[in-house]
């Protein structure tokens, strides 16, 4: 009966495997001493009424959905600010390439220069709307339910994220303009392999940080139903 | 009621010491003298988030049993924020206690 019981239990907090795993055990303990401190003895009674005191697992998971999400959305916060700094270093890491190799800066023209400006404002917009983004949710107290409270924090982080995410994909757009700009005629040489190479990481964060924000509105409408439920 | 109180009433329990999730409610069970009798599986999601918010820490620990036990410990900020709960408490108690000592008891009008 306890087998069957944490399995149940295990299953409805599938959204998060490892807490799932971590769960499981400590509930699996918590009944088997439940059954041993049962002052009829133990047996399959025991068991029913170790289970039957825990309470409906459905109720339990709905209540670690919460913890969870929250613990996600902190982690949406450091992974945010975690990959604009990864921005930043492979943009530097490309300028530095470029005084190494003297590259010249090419004929950029006036459209280059609203470009230059585009990515300087874009970058530290998004910097700035990131790290707002981080402190905000990191300064939050994880609710013990899903409150309206908690939905208008979390509706608050993911405008805050997904201006920066706009923000970091603008300037990430004006750094390939710049980079094929600057490297054009030149691209097959081993020398454009760098600026390249940065460009594709800068790429790659911006891909991860939207795949972050979209698992985080799957996750909180996932929480929201179960919480309803 | 008792669903707003439970972080302070899990943390007041933890502060006589580290315990398991299930010693944490027999704790509760045994200092409330049996008032505070909740589906133990409501404590669990309360511990993990009192340990998100870094009130509280957590081990993994092997049990005379041999089952692998998790073992929570209230935290120097865990132990701040109790005192602070503990001193909201005190004042709301005393009030409510000053309320009641004032009050006369209800005359039938007739």
């Amino acid at each position: 009966m306890i087998s069957e019981y944490v399995e149940r239990l295990a299953r409805e907090l599938d959204f998060d495997p490892s807490l799932s795993r971590c769960v499981r055990r400590e509930v699996e303990d918590h009944l088997w001493e439940a059954v041993a401190a049962d002052p009829e003895g133990g047996g399959l009674e025991a068991e029913r009424r170790a289970v039957a005191n825990f309470g409906d697992p459905h109720v339990i998971a709905a209540q670690f959905a919460v913890v969870s999400l929250a613990k996600h959305a902190k982690r949406v916060g450091v992974v945010a600010v975690v990959l604009i700094a990864a921005v930043f270093i492979a943009m530097k890491a490309r300028l530095a390439w470029y005084a190494v190799m003297e590259c010249p800066a090419g004929e950029m023209g006036g459209l280059g220069d609203i470009v230059v400006s585009i990515d300087r404002y874009a970058f530290w917009l998004s910097v700035f709307l990131g790290m707002a983004g981080w402190m905000y949710i990191d300064s939050r107290r994880v609710p013990a339910a899903f409150t309206q409270e908690f939905r208008g924090q979390l509706s608050r982080f993911f405008r805050l994220c997904s201006a920066a995410t706009g923000a970091l994909i603008a300037s990430v757009i004006s750094d390939g303009v710049l980079t094929s700009l600057r490297l054009s005629g030149a691209a097959r040489s081993p020398d454009a392999l760098l600026p390249v190479l940065s460009m594709a990481v800068e790429i790659a964060c911006v891909g991860v940080l939207v795949s972050y924000l979209r698992g985080m509105t799957q996750r909180t409408a996932s929480t929201g139903r179960t919480a309803r439920m | 009621m008792l669903k707003g109180h439970l972080d302070m009433i899990v943390l007041a329990a933890l502060s006589a010491g580290p315990a398991h999730g299930y010693a944490v409610i027999e704790e509760i069970k045994r200092r409330s003298a049996g008032a505070f009798d909740l589906p133990e599986g409501t404590i669990y999601p309360v511990l993990h988030r009192l340990e998100q918010a870094g009130l509280l820490g957590s081990r993994w620990v092997t049990a005379d049993s041999g089952r692998r036990r998790r073992v929570y410990a209230i935290t120097r900020r865990g132990q701040r924020e109790l005192a602070a709960r503990r001193a909201v408490w005190d004042q709301f108690s005393n009030a409510i206690g000053g309320l009641f000592r004032g009050s006369r008891p209800h005359r039938n009008p007739a």
